[in-house]
């Protein structure tokens, strides 16, 4: 078998130069489409795609974490991202409600507990129930799946490979990159491959992490953090410089300071140095206090580096196939068309340079990338506008700018700030600290104020938001704000009652019906 | 060619239980159809049309595999939304198809389509 393959191999150039000649006289491909990446950006472009009657393939390869996680179809957010993390951030909220229901008249035993071992293999047979229905709906839809893993060989060649190292070629009329990001370890730090984890494995634990540092101060680390610290974990957050970067700041540190009244600690300016594990099995953690200087240690069951992601396009081969990267970020730089510098490749979702890292834009982008190819369609993705929320055990959502970017734009005279610290409901009788429960509202000053940025913290952010995106979007302004009428009694109403500005300096804070 | 799986014909919700806790460990595909009356034909339309297709399937089974064919009980006992196989295997209609302990099922005209069907049996 293994002198078959040689020869196989050695076979291969003169093959497939043959074959190269014969495809540029035939145009006759395997595939019309051919994705690589069976996450949120590919499986969408290519179910689009298969509708309109075109031969579809979609190459679906995880690779497992240092730790050795791995998992089905889906891509990062049905398996390790969004779906996992806001069902445990669920399993946190609940902890609180539960607390809250007692003032509300429940008798409940205490101390009320939490275990892991119910709420994980939940959340792992739910997710599990998705790697299926995206198989079934793929194989619905004509869409042949491949669990291999592609690299470019030239700009309509694919070669596969399978985990047993069985390798495949095939060829496309158009290759869509949909690979995504994986963690990034701080591989200077000693110890920090060997004993550290990441975002892809905590979803995936046989036990509960127990007492666990989470280095990083991305929404990733935060909300990895929040629901940690939410399900009665002792949780830690070592940041090296500030929350959230890239969001508004001062957004960021309400959120912050939410978390460390409720119980996470926070190790501010402070990057580790080394991790090291004990005989006992524990994690010990030196780190370094950036400002002083200091060095301090402490003992962990679990260390999780959130220190940001990188790009799936090492293995891809990009640049002997001529696709331009980023040489900072590494992702593949794409025009406003999805399209890539090679003609007919083109790369949607965490991949793409200067993209939002977020499911529904990959996928949206992933639709219309199909019906462009094969459709008649011209239409771009606009990625102006597009709403996102932290599910911190704060939530934030927020559309469009934010206010220092607001300011950058147009200047500190140019804008109206909007705000109010408002109290909702539910937190009355709870006798819950509002005290970070925020809404802002950053608009154009002149005229009928059009609203550039929108920001609230606050239950259910993600709810409450997802209306105000379409707003914005449609280009509202305060004039029109100010003529909307609330609902009564919620927390959204408070957007629609904003009237202290910024300038003004009065006291933000609503008062009561 | 010798079967590579073992069929199993089970009636109810505690025929089945049994069937499955003595086979643990075993990769078991469960085939869900309402009751057929003397005459041999089932009061469910859809299990009418789906068995046969399901059945033509089975010769994709991975080797080692049981295959439990299980009658639920006439119409009025799957009506009910307390009876033990909607309460207790979450069935939501018949006929459906899954592998027992996964996530993997057919139901309805999902088991209508043999790719559907010949896809469960030979993918992981």
């Amino acid at each position: 078998m293994a002198a078959l393959c040689k020869w196989r191999h050695r076979l291969k150039p003169a093959v497939f130069f043959q074959n190269a000649a014969r495809r540029q006289l035939s145009d006759k491909h395997d595939y019309d489409l051919l994705v690589i990446g069976g996450g949120s950006g590919g499986l969408a472009c290519s179910k689009e795609a298969a509708q309109f009657g075109k031969k579809v393939a979609v190459l679906d390869y995880v690779e497992s974490s240092p730790k050795g996680t791995k998992w089905g179809l889906g891509g990062t957010c049905v398996n390790v991202g969004c779906i996992p993390k806001k069902l445990m951030h669920q399993a946190a909220l609940l902890g609180g409600a539960v607390k809250d229901a007692q003032k509300y008249g429940w008798r409940i035993p205490s101390p009320i507990t939490h275990d892991w071992l119910t709420m994980a293999p939940a959340v792992q047979d739910y997710i599990r129930s998705l790697n299926w229905g995206h198989r079934v709906q793929l194989q619905d839809k004509k869409v042949k799946y491949l669990n291999l893993k592609g690299s470019l060989m030239d700009g309509h060649t694919v070669r596969a490979v399978s985990k047993t190292g069985k390798e495949s070629v095939f060829t496309a009329g158009n290759i869509v990159i949909a690979t995504g990001g994986r963690p990034k370890y701080p591989t200077h730090i000693p110890g920090s491959l060997e004993y550290g984890i990441s975002s892809d494995d905590i979803f995936w634990l046989k036990e509960s992490p127990g007492k666990t540092l989470v280095v990083g101060a991305s929404y990733v680390a935060l909300e990895c953090a929040g629901f940690l610290t939410g399900i009665g974990l002792d949780t830690s957050v070592m940041v090296r410089s500030i929350p959230l970067r890239g969001f508004d700041q001062q957004i960021a540190c309400l959120v912050t300071d939410y978390m460390g009244s409720y119980g996470t600690k926070f190790h501010w300016k402070c990057s580790p140095s080394k991790v090291e594990k004990l005989e006992t099995g524990r994690l010990l953690v030196s780190w370094t206090d950036l400002d002083s200087g200091k060095e301090d240690q402490d003992t962990f069951d679990t260390v999780l580096w959130a220190v940001g992601r990188t790009p799936e396009t090492r293995a891809l081969n990009l640049e002997k196939v001529g696709v331009k990267m980023n040489r900072e970020t590494g992702k593949i730089i794409v025009s406003a068309d999805e399209a890539t510098s090679v003609p007919h490749i083109y790369a949607i979702g965490d991949i793409a340079e200067g993209r939002p890292e977020l499911t529904p834009t990959a996928i949206q982008a992933g639709k219309l990338l199909a019906r462009r190819l094969f459709g008649k369609s011209s239409e771009l993705m606009d990625y102006d506008c597009v709403p996102t929320t932290v599910f911190t055990p704060l939530e934030y959502g927020s559309v469009g700018l934010s206010e220092e970017e607001a300011v950058r734009r147009h200047g500190e005279d140019g804008i109206e700030v909007f705000h109010a610290f408002y109290k909702p409901l539910e937190f009355t009788v709870a006798e819950r600290d509002a005290s970070q429960c925020y809404i802002k509202m950053v608009c154009l000053r002149e005229g009928a104020q059009r609203i550039l940025g929108f920001h609230f913290t606050g239950p259910n952010a993600g709810e409450v938001t997802q209306g105000f995106a379409l707003a914005i979007k449609c280009g509202a302004t305060y004039t029109q704000l100010m003529a909307a009428v609330g609902i009564h009694p919620t927390s959204a109403e408070e957007i629609i009652k904003l009237n202290i500005t910024k300038r003004s300096g009065l006291d933000p804070t609503v008062t009561g019906c | 060619m010798a079967r590579q799986y073992e069929e199993v014909t089970v009636r109810g919700y505690d025929e089945f239980m049994k069937a499955v806790s003595q086979r643990k460990g075993k990769d078991v595909f469960a085939y869900f159809s309402g009751s057929k009356n003397e005459q041999g034909i089932s009061w469910c339309p859809d299990c009418v049309k789906a068995e046969p297709i399901v059945r033509g399937e089975l010769g994709y089974l991975p080797p080692g595999s049981v295959f439990i064919y299980c009658q639920v009980g006439e119409r009025s006992y799957w009506k009910d939304p307390n009876n033990e196989f909607k309460k207790t295997l979450k069935l939501s209609g018949v006929p459906t198809l899954l592998r027992y302990g996964t996530p993997q099922k057919l139901v309805e005209e999902e088991c209508f389509k043999k790719d559907l069907v010949r896809m469960m049996f030979t993918e992981d």
